[in-house]
């Protein structure tokens, strides 16, 4: 049994291997065409300022790491074929215990190279983390399990009740920044849109200031209010979807931003306030989402037994 | 002490006495190994059962490959899914690396600083009993639901537990009543390990062997001790308020009655990301003892890689945030996290570099534990590399939650940790065991292992780029995601298949008696634990070594001059010096001395006070009765271990 593995481990063990690895590079290499990369979620296929700054900063961290990271399994390689023992009676080699100039050397060199991709990455912090311009258009978002309802505090029906839409669609104005106001009924959710930029968190947050101007920025009583600002540089269709793990069906709370031109935009605006989806006329936004906001009814039949401590 | 204050005896205490004079009699019987506060045995029971618990964690793993293989699959529920996907957190880092970490801290400690036993020999055995039934009692939620309709009772909050989703009115059913108690038991059973190991590190060397002559493993088994020592208690404090939320409607992180749910991650994360370190430092001191051996050459530079593991244990306190870019604590937050995040690459790197000058001029020997080292190695380093690009926050807001956060943590703690700890099983295992595993068979584990690992979790950076969130028990086709996680599952049946290869030889090698005599010192290694038998005898060294060095082993078998060129002529006479001096347990010489080493008696008390914390614990969740039971027997427990002598007399 001995030998039939040894030679497995050898000589078909070692083709076996290096054909799969072969197998895996050519799939590889052929999925750059095959595989499509015009797909609805991902990173690098970004229509915003924002995806755009966050796949560049992403490429200054990956072509250093990616240096380094060729050199050091070549380097692996080199010296594991260079150094490997070739007759089993050799005496130890040389015994080196180090070499303090090389070894400051090393700690210096990535603590230098690593505060220096860390420059722009602060830089950009400091960019995408600002507030939002002044003419930033306002939207709120309530997330809840396991849907997104938007709320246009700048488009008010004739009782100063704002915009609301509740099919998990987003329209935006196109070449302007959108300043999302991200608030939970229950959970915490993320809202991500990759295509236009990458995430924020969304925390429960009991709106105190109901009564306030919807342009206000809500009050939160308990837990905290996160905004977070996109812009679209084109019009078109662009998937997200929550990316905090919220509950039972996680997977399927997706959403749609749908950025339009200005004049698409505002007839947007005004098939939904003559009826469209909306219908927010008499209610108040928490209590109108406090009563879809309670899933638990979706919940129970899963987890029968759930009386206990 | 204790045995001069007991000088009477009540019939039960007689009794008691008895049993425990039967199980010191035979060590070898179930008794025996019930009571045993050996350190090898304990090490062995802590490694046997994070294997069985990899393989329960491996099984949950591939029971979501299956259905994530293909997009709008049903061979799970949404339900099923979530739950397995909690578990397989949980148990991957509480009950599989953390003791199989454990397990080697417990079988090499001692016999690399050439110590008879640990510190606290009996809380040594407590740890373990304790790691045991949170294990259990975690394990058993599964089957708390109906389960032949395929209703699973197992946590479902995510191993994070993320507050408010945590909390009853979210997560009804006791599932993530299982998680707060059961880890909470599990974090006790680390924190008596962590304290154990301190103490017997700083207090029990040989004498000789200063600080600055420790193996390196110990370094990082020193270091984690401490990371253990805090950060179990951070998290002990969230999980009790979690606890006390869900039992007793507290309201920690209820943000309707004034709660603060980012609390929750402020506290899970400052204890989350010192618990990576500890996941991984372990490991680093693995590679750390495999590397020389097997170039037949010194650590290089053995003082950076000790301060670089240190200088990380300080670090690991300041990066927590960096699982909370998203969490909008502002940019002054984001950008001193992003900072100190990336600068800890800087110690992990100084590894790496070390690592490479210990192989380059060397004499390597690729035997089955350095494949595995090396391969460990390249691993982590791909995983440290991916985590540069996410450390920097814009581009961690696109990545967080995604599947690439996914690649990125299985590339450093499966290619890192698992790697090395597979290493450290094939490298120490001989030394138990008595016997070598099979090395062609070690060889296909290996590259089966890497090339599935890969295979599974490369393409994982992949659909994490183009967008698929994690935690997902679904996704649509269309999304560019298909091939991908076509080609992650198979790559997880290619990691079964190399963990069937390890089992085989395993039964083959091991139990089967099939594989080569290891002798005491089968790779011409270089640290104590090589000067004596394999397996050791049950009191270790016959004579406590006397340290002379660091790898004080290796310069017994060899001399070299002042340029570090080996003068192998001596190696002869030196050792039989050595040997003379009792510097090293010869049979002969151990076996007539035996009756005169006093070893700590075995003792049932640290079971039995292990076993009233799980029934405490499913008296909180279940009917309150039960929490007196479970606490009268902890008190037993206690008492008895208190007042029983640690070393019963002749």
């Amino acid at each position: 049994m001995n030998r039939v593995v040894r030679r497995l481990a050898s000589n078909r063990g070692r083709a076996t291997a290096s054909l799969m690895l072969i197998a895996m590079l050519a799939l590889t290499m052929s999925g750059c065409d095959v595989i499509e990369t015009d797909t609805p979620q991902n990173t690098f296929d970004t229509r915003g300022e924002v995806a755009d700054k966050q796949a560049e900063i992403f490429y200054v961290a990956m072509w250093p790491a990616l240096v380094v990271m060729f050199g050091v399994l070549g380097g692996i390689l080199l010296i594991a074929l260079r150094y490997r023992e070739r007759d089993p009676n050799s005496p130890p080699p040389r015994q080196i215990h180090g070499n303090t100039r090389l070894e400051v050397a090393w700690t210096i060199a990535p603590a230098v190279l690593l505060l220096i991709i860390g420059v722009p990455m602060v830089a950009l912090i400091g960019d995408i983390d600002a507030d939002a311009d002044d003419d930033a258009y306002t939207i709120d978002v309530i997330g809840q399990r396991y849907s997104w309802i938007f709320e246009y505090p700048e488009e008010l029906d004739d009782e100063g009740n704002p915009l609301m839409t509740f099919d998990n669609v987003a329209h935006i104005p196109v070449d302007r920044q959108v300043n999302f106001r991200l608030r939970s009924v229950d959970v915490i959710h993320s809202f991500w849109v990759p295509k236009l930029g990458g995430k924020r968190d969304v925390f429960p947050c009991l709106v105190a200031n109901e009564d306030a101007d919807p342009m206000d920025v809500p009050d939160c009583e308990g837990g905290q209010l996160n905004e977070l600002w996109l812009v679209a540089d084109e019009p078109g269709t662009f998937a997200g979807q929550c990316a905090e793990y919220c509950g039972l069906e996680h997977a399927n709370m997706a959403l749609t931003v749908i950025a339009d031109e200005d004049e698409d935009f505002e007839a947007w605006v005004e098939e939904a306030q003559g009826g469209g989806g909306g219908e927010p006329a008499e209610e108040d936004a928490t209590p109108e989402v406090d009563e879809t906001a309670s899933p638990e009814a979706e919940e129970t039949p899963e987890s029968t037994e759930g009386e206990g401590g | 002490m204790a045995t001069a204050t007991v000088p009477r005896r009540s019939a039960l205490g007689e009794a008691l006495a008895g049993v425990r004079h039967a199980a010191d009699e035979n060590p070898g019987s179930l008794l025996g190994w019930l009571a045993t506060v050996d350190h090898k045995k304990i090490g062995v029971l802590y490694g046997v059962s994070a294997f069985l618990l990899f393989l329960v964690g491996g099984l949950e793993a591939l029971l979501m490959r299956t259905q994530l293989m293909f997009p709008n699959s049903d061979v799970l529920t949404n339900d099923q899914f979530n739950r397995l996907f909690t578990m397989h957190g949980v148990t991957m880092v509480f009950m599989v690396v953390m003791p199989l970490s454990a397990a080697f801290f417990n079988l090499m400690v001692p016999l690399m600083i050439g110590a008879r036993d640990v510190a606290f020999p009996r809380l040594n055995a407590f740890s373990y009993w304790t790691f045991l039934g949170g294990a259990i009692l975690i394990n058993i939620s599964f089957f708390t639901g109906d389960i032949f309709d395929g209703e699973l009772g197992a946590p479902d909050g995510g191993w994070f537990g993320y507050a408010p989703l945590s909390l009853p009115e979210y997560t009804p059913g006791n599932g993530m009543d299982f998680y707060a108690i059961g880890l909470q038991i599990l974090g006790l059973s680390s924190l008596a390990g962590g304290l154990n190991f301190a103490v017997t590190i700083l207090n029990m060397r040989a004498p000789g062997m200063s600080l600055f002559r420790l193996p390196v493993f110990i370094w990082m088994t020193l270091v984690t001790s401490f990371l253990i020592i805090f950060a179990m208690p951070v998290i002990a404090v969230a999980l009790f308020e979690l606890t006390f939320d869900r039992l007793f409607e507290a309201n920690f992180f209820n943000v309707d009655a004034g709660g603060n749910p980012i609390l929750w991650q402020h506290m899970f994360w400052l204890f989350g990301h010192p618990e990576v370190y500890i996941l991984i430092l372990p490991a680093f001191g693995i590679i750390s003892e495999i590397l020389p051996t097997f170039s037949r050459k010194p650590l290089f530079g053995y003082a950076f890689v000790v301060f670089s593991g240190i200088a990380i244990g300080f670090m690991s306190w300041g990066v927590w945030v960096h699982h909370m870019y998203t969490t909008g604590l502002g940019t002054i937050a984001n950008s001193a996290f992003g900072i100190s995040t990336i600068l800890i690459g800087v110690p992990t790197g100084v590894k790496i570099f070390n690592w490479m000058a210990t192989m380059a001029g060397g004499s390597i020997r690729f035997k089955s534990p350095m494949m595995f080292a090396v391969g460990a190695v390249a691993m982590f380093t791909i995983g440290g590399l991916s985590g540069i690009t996410h450390s920097m926050v814009p581009s961690d807001y696109q990545q967080q939650d995604s599947y690439y956060i996914v690649a990125h943590f299985h590339y450093v703690l499966f290619g890192g940790a698992i790697l090395a700890l597979f290493g450290g099983i094939i490298y120490w295992g001989p030394k138990f065991t008595g016997r070598l595993f099979n090395e062609p068979l070690a060889h296909i584990h290996f590259w089966v292992m890497l090339i599935g690992f890969n295979l599974t979790f490369f393409p994982m950076h992949v659909s994490g780029l183009l967008g698929m969130p994690r935690r997902v028990y679904t996704y649509d086709e269309g999304m560019g995601w298909d091939v991908w996680n076509l080609l992650s599952s198979l790559g997880a049946f290619c990691i079964a298949l190399s963990v069937i290869v390890f089992i085989v030889n395993f039964v083959y090698s091991i139990m089967m008696k099939r594989g080569a005599v290891a002798g005491p010192d089968p790779w011409d290694a270089r640290t104590l634990e090589w000067s004596i038998t394999s397996p050791p005898p049950h009191y270790n060294f016959a004579t406590i070594p006397q340290v002379h060095s660091l790898d004080d082993w290796w310069h017994q078998k060899y001399r070299e001059d002042a340029d570090g060129n080996v003068i192998p002529a001596m190696a002869g006479a030196a050792l039989a010096t050595e040997v003379a001096h009792g510097g090293d347990g010869g049979e002969e010489h151990g076996d007539e001395h035996h009756g005169d080493i006093h070893m700590p008696s075995p003792s049932f008390m640290p079971l039995i006070a292990a076993l009233g914390i799980p029934i405490m614990g499913i008296g909180f969740i279940y009917d309150y009765a039960l929490v007196p039971v479970g606490a009268t027997l902890l008190l037993v427990g206690i008492y008895g271990w208190a007042l029983e002598p640690a070393t019963e007399e002749d």
